[in-house]
């Protein structure tokens, strides 16, 4: 884990910790998927709305604290105001409101939307022929409902090449309704499919910039709760938990010992 | 009535390229003109209720003007959340056309019968709602609300009433008969036909409606010194009219059950007592009342 990543996953702790709420090992699963989306795409944080921007929309909502930190570490607005996280009246929501935030496109947080949405966005773009793109973070708990196969059949049979399904395979599945290999699925669903280290921003990146005549599907391999060791073993206990202030210490030591200094994605100033 | 609708869209679609077609596989012959004229902007996206509602959604966020169609039950009751959500929540608006109305599909059997979609889409904040009960009043109502940004319904049937209104005027009802009775009538829709010709030599009020959401509630609080009776052969219209303060209302329609007796419109609706007799013979006993 490189330091950038590490201060993200100790803010979401702080955070979590400060609210009493979050769903952190789900959280923790995307970090670096986050990072090298907003590294890739075309985006201004000075102009949330810049009208040749492309779209990134986070499906699986209930990792919304991660996207807001992201956000902030990229300048879209001051991490001191997430801490509001989760309170009344908060622009911060434990699911993202798009029009209380910046840089989110949809309001998600029921599964299974976002993806149809994206759909949506990335054949208005065909039809307005617009070189925008759209990336689409999908989880594999998500993928359980049957929307997300409606919206990856559509999108295959539209051969949207201007959207881009990454798939968080963080094995929240393997609690309920097991998908196996999801590469496989995917592929007969009729997308091009590539799979990767889900905490490598650099293999990510390199997945995220690719061209293709049709959908991608990335499929980010990564762990819940990656970069504390307490949450990758006892992910379902921390499922919904807060740190904490004795945990949360503990956390943060663990975060510590899996980070190493190298950081070359220059995102070492974040 | 899904004829006007594809007349009244080649009308738009000619001078408004924002407007796009997404069809789950119904109405697509009806549609092969569009098709070949405008290919981009026509999809049959298959049977897949969900998506169409999200995609078009996601359509409406880029600024385009989507036009959703497929039967009835499928598109808002199996789709609800999508509408609620992506329509509106998201604000991504779009316009939701159905087929099928109540019993269109009569021999089909309950799985293809619809009469919550009303009642359950109207509850939706920033969605409209609308019954057009003739062609006319279908073209009226689409031109005027098509590009509001918002989610909007409009409920078709294959079977309209011939009853001559005035031209519609989206979130207007009308007052068809105005007796000075203590009776009012209030119904919407198609069935309008029906419950015209039963009240045509009644003394009572006959007030018709084609927007359900919103409501004329200035046009219903008019009446609230008489007993209101809604006929609707769905529901949706009677717990509108019953939010406005102040008025006496009940209801003649459905019941609490499936209709799954097949056969013909007419003759699942002589089985509800949606028939002109049926329905003569009840605002006659309620008129007796008095």
């Amino acid at each position: 884990m490189i330091p950038t990543c590490r201060r993200t996953r100790e803010h979401i702790l702080d955070i979590s910790h400060s609210s009493g709420h979050g769903h952190i090992p789900t959280c923790f699963s995307i970090v670096e998927i986050l990072h090298s989306v907003y590294i890739t795409i075309r985006h201004d944080p000075r102009n949330p709305q810049w009208e040749q921007r492309d779209i990134f929309i986070l499906s699986k909502g209930h990792a919304a604290l991660a996207h807001y930190v992201v956000l902030a570490q990229f300048g879209y607005f001051d991490i001191e105001t997430v801490y509001s996280f989760g309170s009344f009246m908060a622009d911060f929501g434990c699911h993202a409101n798009r029009f209380k935030v910046p840089a989110i496109e949809a309001s998600t947080g029921s599964l299974g939307h976002g993806i149809g949405l994206a759909v949506g966005m990335a054949l208005a773009f065909k039809i307005k022929k617009l070189p925008r793109e759209v990336y689409v973070l999908i989880g594999d708990g998500e993928s359980n409902e049957g929307s997300v196969w409606e919206a990856i059949m559509v999108a295959a049979n539209l051969k949207l090449s201007n959207l881009a399904v990454i798939y968080d395979n963080n094995m929240s599945h393997s609690r309920g309704l097991q998908i196996h290999n999801p590469a496989e699925r995917f592929e007969a669903f009729g997308c091009r499919v590539s799979t990767v280290n889900g905490h490598d921003i650099n293999a990510l990146s390199k997945e995220l910039t690719k061209n293709g005549s049709t959908v991608r599907v990335i499929v980010a391999e990564t762990k819940k709760g990656h970069g504390c060791r307490t949450l990758v073993d006892n992910h379902y206990e921390w499922h919904r938990k807060s740190p904490s202030d004795a945990e949360l210490q503990m956390l943060k030591r663990e975060l510590d010992e899996e980070t190493v200094q190298a950081d070359n994605y220059g995102l070492s100033r974040r | 009535m899904r004829r006007q609708f594809k007349q009244t869209i080649m009308d738009l679609a000619a001078a408004d390229q924002r407007i796009v077609l997404v069809f789950g596989d119904v109405s697509v012959y009806l549609f092969r003109e569009f098709k070949d004229k405008y290919p981009d902007r026509f999809y049959n996206m298959g049977i897949c209720e969900n998506t169409l509602i999200s995609v078009a959604a996601g359509l409406s966020s880029q600024g385009l003007i989507p036009f959703v169609h497929t039967i009835t039950p499928f598109i808002t009751e199996r789709s609800f959340e999508q509408i609620k959500l992506d329509m509106c929540y998201n604000q991504f608006g779009g316009n939701i056309v159905s087929c099928g109305a109540s019993f269109d599909y009569a021999w089909d059997g309950a799985t293809h019968h619809c009469y919550t979609d009303l009642a359950v889409l109207r509850l939706l904040p920033d969605i409209e709602v609308t019954q057009p009960g003739s062609k006319r009043e279908l073209d009226a109502l689409v031109r005027d609300q098509y590009d509001n940004g918002k989610a909007t319904y409009f409920r078709l049937s294959d079977h309209p009433h011939d009853v001559d209104i005035p031209v519609a005027e989206f979130g207007r009802g009308v007052v068809l008969m105005d007796a000075g009775s203590d009776v009012t009538v209030m119904t919407a829709g198609p069935i309008l036909g029906n419950v015209a010709e039963a009240c045509k030599e009644l003394d009572v009020n006959l007030v018709y409606f084609h927007t359900i959401k919103p409501i004329d509630r200035k046009l219903i609080s008019s009446f609230r010194k008489t007993r209101i009776f809604v006929i609707h052969d769905a529901f949706g219209l009677f717990e509108a009219v019953c939010e406005v303060p102040n008025i006496t209302a009940s209801y003649y329609g459905l019941g609490d059950t499936f209709y799954d007796c097949y056969g013909t419109l007419v003759q699942i609706r002589k089985k509800v007592g949606l028939d002109v007799e049926s329905i003569r013979e009840f605002v006659s006993r309620q008129m007796k009342k008095s």
